[in-house]
């Protein structure tokens, strides 16, 4: 359906920017939660949002949030998400209300929602105001790093009425990377360069949650320090820093092309020592729970390159 | 051509014939969506009944977007005629000199600031005028202004928004960047309101009609204004203002939505011929009728996905422009 319209396309950057979650404009709280039924759930842009036990209707206006939804056992109680919304199976069958950047605000207001999970940074502004307006109950969900991803289970659990759950894949996330940091973040630090889009070169830097990944397995992200979320070094940026690492989530799940044109530098490190590799973007783009695996193939990766350098160095 | 006869009969069958029309393509508008509302229950809802449903989407949904869409198209098609009399160039649009950059860059900045959508329209109004201010005091400079000169500068400084508008993209990608694409393609999803839009469009016709006759001498060319005794320079100044606070106004309701402002006076002066008394009322109401129709096109023609209207009102007006460009050498 998408397919075969040039607009899709035009828009496939934008969306996957989005997606990444440049430039986070809300201001998140670290305060430990109560969980209290009755009381109102802080969401994402700090408005307080009140339960009403168990919303049998609940629309999702992010691939990433239909994703949180189905991991606090609520996916069942989705009656319409957005396009691209393709994980776990059940998503994919489910009725669309146009894409996360362009909303069919008739379809959502006919299908009667109890409860809106939007995407505060990604969904349109105006469309979103106009939801509220017809009083319809908006909580806003922005991920933005691990912590986030876990406090999000939490919350969502407390907003949908299904908090023992939610508890249960917070706390399996939070062991995950627990697990993960325990083992990894102490390894010899490595240099690694994390390739976003191309064309343009993209690359995040450390406030952004892959860049929290990349520090949790013990790699330096040799674009960290830039001031960009997600910054845009020319290809020479990238020769003068000469990781020892390249990563990238490529244009599809399955397409590690990427990473071929790299190959031709034959002075990088990265590339005499075949350090080229490839995370299905799904895996580690998206701040879900399943970031945790994606995270754990990172590791991995940039654990197999400690093992190709020299031996003093390892 | 009734150039110095004066409105007459045709002129009034001309806009009884557009009203019409403009009647019937809002009724479409509020008829259709992606949601299939029966007639009857749309008509129920105006006479007050009708389910909830069916009042939320005709009166909450429907019709506030259909009347900034007629609004923002008639905005769009009368500061396309004016500017085509301004700079008697056949290739003048509203956005020529320069006014929809300094919009969308006053847009981008107040969204990069993470200012609310109030701000946001506010800033993209006061990009448009300070761009119509530059153009108009560089264009004037010595005292010497031609339309070339005024084209020429407008086209260069709208190359500098421009290039701003990319620099703030790439340097800053900032969330709302394809709610900022689909605003540069034009889109009426993002319009909050039909209230400044319907204002100007109305102001500007009334105040557009009594310069009618001497927009009518001008389009013939300034030396023959002056020799008629029209004061040109005055003249000038007002069409600029106009034609800029016209686009200003539509530019901040649904962003650069492309084509209306160029196509429909053209259009029009191929079946009305150039009378302004005329074209500038009927440029309105195409204007409205084009891009209102354009729009219930792009909410409905791949429902659930929205379309931004840009691409529709291409789509349908460039053939028709097309025929009637070729049938008016036959």
């Amino acid at each position: 359906m998408t397919r075969g319209i040039p607009l899709t396309n035009r828009l496939a950057l934008p969306l996957a920017l989005a997606a990444l979650g440049v430039l986070p404009w809300i201001g998140l709280s670290a305060e430990p939660e109560r969980i209290d039924p009755d009381a109102a759930v802080i969401d994402d842009r700090g408005r307080e949002v009140y339960g009403s036990g168990r919303p049998e209707r609940i629309i999702s206006l992010a691939p990433h949030l239909t994703e949180l939804l189905f991991a606090i056992g609520a996916g069942e109680r989705i009656i319409a998400t957005v396009e691209h919304a393709d994980h776990p199976a059940q998503a994919r069958s489910l009725p669309r209300i146009g894409s996360a950047v362009q909303l069919d605000l008739e379809r959502i207001v006919a299908l009667d929602p109890q409860l809106v999970i939007a995407w505060a940074s990604g969904n349109p502004r105006a469309q979103m105001e106009r939801l509220e307006a017809l009083g319809l109950k908006v909580y806003y969900s922005e991920p933005t790093d691990f912590a986030g991803i876990a406090r999000d289970l939490r919350r969502l659990g407390q907003i949908t009425g299904t908090m023992h759950s939610a508890e249960a894949a917070a706390a399996a996330f939070e062991r995950e990377i627990g697990d993960l940091r325990a083992r990894y973040s102490g390894r010899a630090p490595i240099t690694v360069f994390y390739q976003v889009w191309d064309p343009p070169l993209m690359t995040v830097n450390d406030r952004h949650l892959i860049g929290e990944a990349l520090q949790l397995c013990g790699g330096t992200n040799v674009f960290g320090d830039l001031k960009a979320l997600v910054p845009r070094p020319g290809r020479e940026a990238v020769l003068a820093a000469n990781p020892e690492v390249i990563v990238t989530g490529g244009p599809g799940e399955d397409r590690a092309d990427w990473l071929e044109p790299w190959r031709a530098w034959t002075g990088l490190t990265a590339v005499q020592r075949d350090n080229l590799f490839f995370i299905p973007p799904s895996l580690i783009q998206r701040p879900t729970p399943r970031i945790a695996e994606g995270t754990g193939l990172l590791c991995d990766a940039l654990e197999q390159a400690r093992l190709r350098r020299p031996e003093p160095d390892r | 051509m009734s150039l110095e006869t004066g409105p007459g009969f045709r002129s009034v069958v001309t806009l009884v014939v557009l009203a019409g029309s403009a009647a019937v393509a809002v009724l479409a508008s509020v008829m259709l969506g992606s949601v299939r509302l029966a007639p009857a229950e749309v008509l129920a809802v105006f006479s007050g009944h009708g389910s909830d449903l069916a009042r939320m989407l005709v009166l909450d949904l429907r019709l506030p977007r259909t009347l900034a869409a007629f609004a923002t198209g008639g905005l769009l098609a009368v500061a396309g005629a004016l500017m085509q009399v301004l700079l008697r160039n056949p290739l003048a649009d509203p956005y020529v000199l320069g006014i929809s950059g300094g919009a969308a860059v006053g847009a981008l900045l107040a969204m990069i600031a993470g200012l609310g959508l109030g701000w946001v329209s506010g800033s993209a109004f006061a990009g448009a005028m300070l761009s119509t201010l530059i153009v108009f005091g560089l264009a004037h400079g010595t005292g010497s202004w031609t339309p070339t000169r005024l084209l020429l500068t407008g086209v260069v400084v709208a190359a500098g928004w421009g290039a701003v508008i990319t620099f703030l993209l790439a340097v800053r990608p900032s969330p709302e960047l394809p709610g900022m694409l689909y605003w540069l393609m034009g889109d009426l999803a993002q319009a909050r309101g039909s209230g400044l839009p319907w204002l100007t469009l109305l102001v500007v016709v009334l105040l557009a009609l009594p310069l009618g006759r001497s927009l009518n001498v001008l389009a013939r060319g300034p030396m023959q204004a002056a020799v008629l005794g029209v004061s040109v320079y005055r003249l000038e100044w007002a069409v600029y203002l106009l034609a800029a606070v016209v686009t200003a106004a539509a530019v901040t309701t649904a962003g650069t939505v492309g084509f209306v402002g160029l196509i429909v006076p053209h259009m029009l002066r191929l079946v009305i011929g150039n009378d302004q008394r005329l074209l500038i009322p009927a440029a309105a109401l195409a204007g409205g009728i084009l891009l209102t129709l354009a729009d219930t096109v792009a909410r409905t023609v791949i429902a659930p996905q929205q379309l931004p209207v840009g691409v529709i009102t291409a789509m349908l007006g460039v053939p028709l422009f097309l025929f009637l460009l070729y049938r008016s050498r036959t």
